[in-house]
């Protein structure tokens, strides 16, 4: 007899399809999310809240009560959820634009507040749905629709590393960065996105996971190109790796 | 027998799968799918599907349902 090993998640929407270019790395992301939450059991007591951005159509996927926030108040609103009812399991899926651009300072005053939600943020180095600008984390030299001869140092300054700035907040319980290019990394990748959801369920404080993702269609790839991207150029600057996790007392 | 269940209309023909498979056992198919692609199929004549997964762990849209070992 053979055993099922693998299976479309009961948590997602019967008859969904994901809206995304072919090739590109939400599909996996948001597939991880919907295994631990199945896995966790949270099915029946999960808000999430919905980001701008690629990541907006989370509600037509994944079958929780899902709220829709302006671009980048997606933890503000995941905050003021949490705190009105603090039994619930409340976490955010968005974009780097959206958490760490126009969002940047409700992402960064949720961790350094510490409040006991879940962040999963999307590194793609641009601004995905509309059609690649350069965004908080466009690499030096990249070429984006908005920085046409590569990210230039002098006019546009560094990409910032997300979850390292993240694991600075003393609010923060568990901050890590995970790739998306390969299968094993896959699998990391949804270790950690469990990890940060028990450590909201325990009650820990702020649990962050920066992914890093391709994006094909903005990049102009293959997507099996832009996995080589990912992987040869992207985590050579975004190290992935653990960098806050209060159990491991792992500090930057 | 160990197998993997594909539903073609949600392949967008990305083809990350086939590099995947440690046997080679997905090709692309002769059909056009509803989306205008050329989706992948599973040809296992043989039977050498390990049911690692590897795909379907790989593959961005859920278009690889299932995955049977054993
Ligand atoms: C207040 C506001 N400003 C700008 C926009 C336009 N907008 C929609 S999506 C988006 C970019 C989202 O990029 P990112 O958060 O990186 O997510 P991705 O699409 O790459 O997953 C922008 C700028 C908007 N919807 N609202």
């Amino acid at each position: 007899m053979a055993t099922q090993v693998f299976k479309v998640p009961d948590i997602m929407i019967d008859g969904f399809k994901f809206g995304f270019c072919p090739g590109c790395d939400h599909g996996v992301a948001m597939r991880l999310v919907a295994e631990c939450l199945d896995e966790l059991n949270l099915q029946e007591n999960t808000i999430c809240a919905s980001a701008i951005g690629c990541s907006v159509c989370i509600y037509d996927y994944i079958n929780v009560d899902t709220i829709e926030a302006p671009h980048g108040r997606a933890i503000a609103e995941a905050t003021g959820v949490k705190r009105a009812k603090p039994d619930k399991f409340v976490f955010t899926y968005q974009g780097d634009g959206d958490f760490a651009s126009i969002g940047l300072a409700e992402s960064m005053h949720a961790a350094l507040r510490g409040e006991k939600i879940s962040a999963i943020c999307i590194n793609n180095t641009n601004y995905g749905m509309t059609g690649g600008q350069l965004g908080p984390t466009t690499m030096v030299g990249q070429v984006t629709t908005t920085s046409p001869t590569g990210r230039n140092l002098e006019y546009y300054g560094y990409p910032m590393k997300i979850a390292e700035q993240f694991a600075l907040c003393d609010g923060v319980a568990f901050s890590a960065r995970v790739s998306l290019d390969t299968v094993p990394n896959i699998r990391k990748a949804k270790a950690a996105i469990k990890k940060a959801f028990e450590y909201q369920i325990k009650g820990l404080g702020f649990s962050f996971v920066e992914i890093l993702s391709s994006c094909p269609t903005n990049w102009r790839m293959t997507p099996q190109k832009a996995h080589d991207r990912v992987r040869d150029e992207m985590m050579k600057v975004f190290v992935p790796g653990v960098y806050k996790d209060i159990l491991e007392s792992k500090q930057v | 027998m160990s197998h993997i269940v594909i539903d073609d209309k949600q392949c967008k023909a990305c083809y990350l799968c086939i590099d995947e498979c440690p046997k080679k056992l997905i090709k692309v198919s002769d059909k056009v799918n509803n989306l205008g692609a050329r989706p992948v199929e599973f040809y296992d004549p043989n039977g050498e599907c390990l049911g690692c997964a590897m795909c379907a762990t790989r593959c961005p849209d859920l278009a690889i349902r299932e995955v049977y070992r054993g």
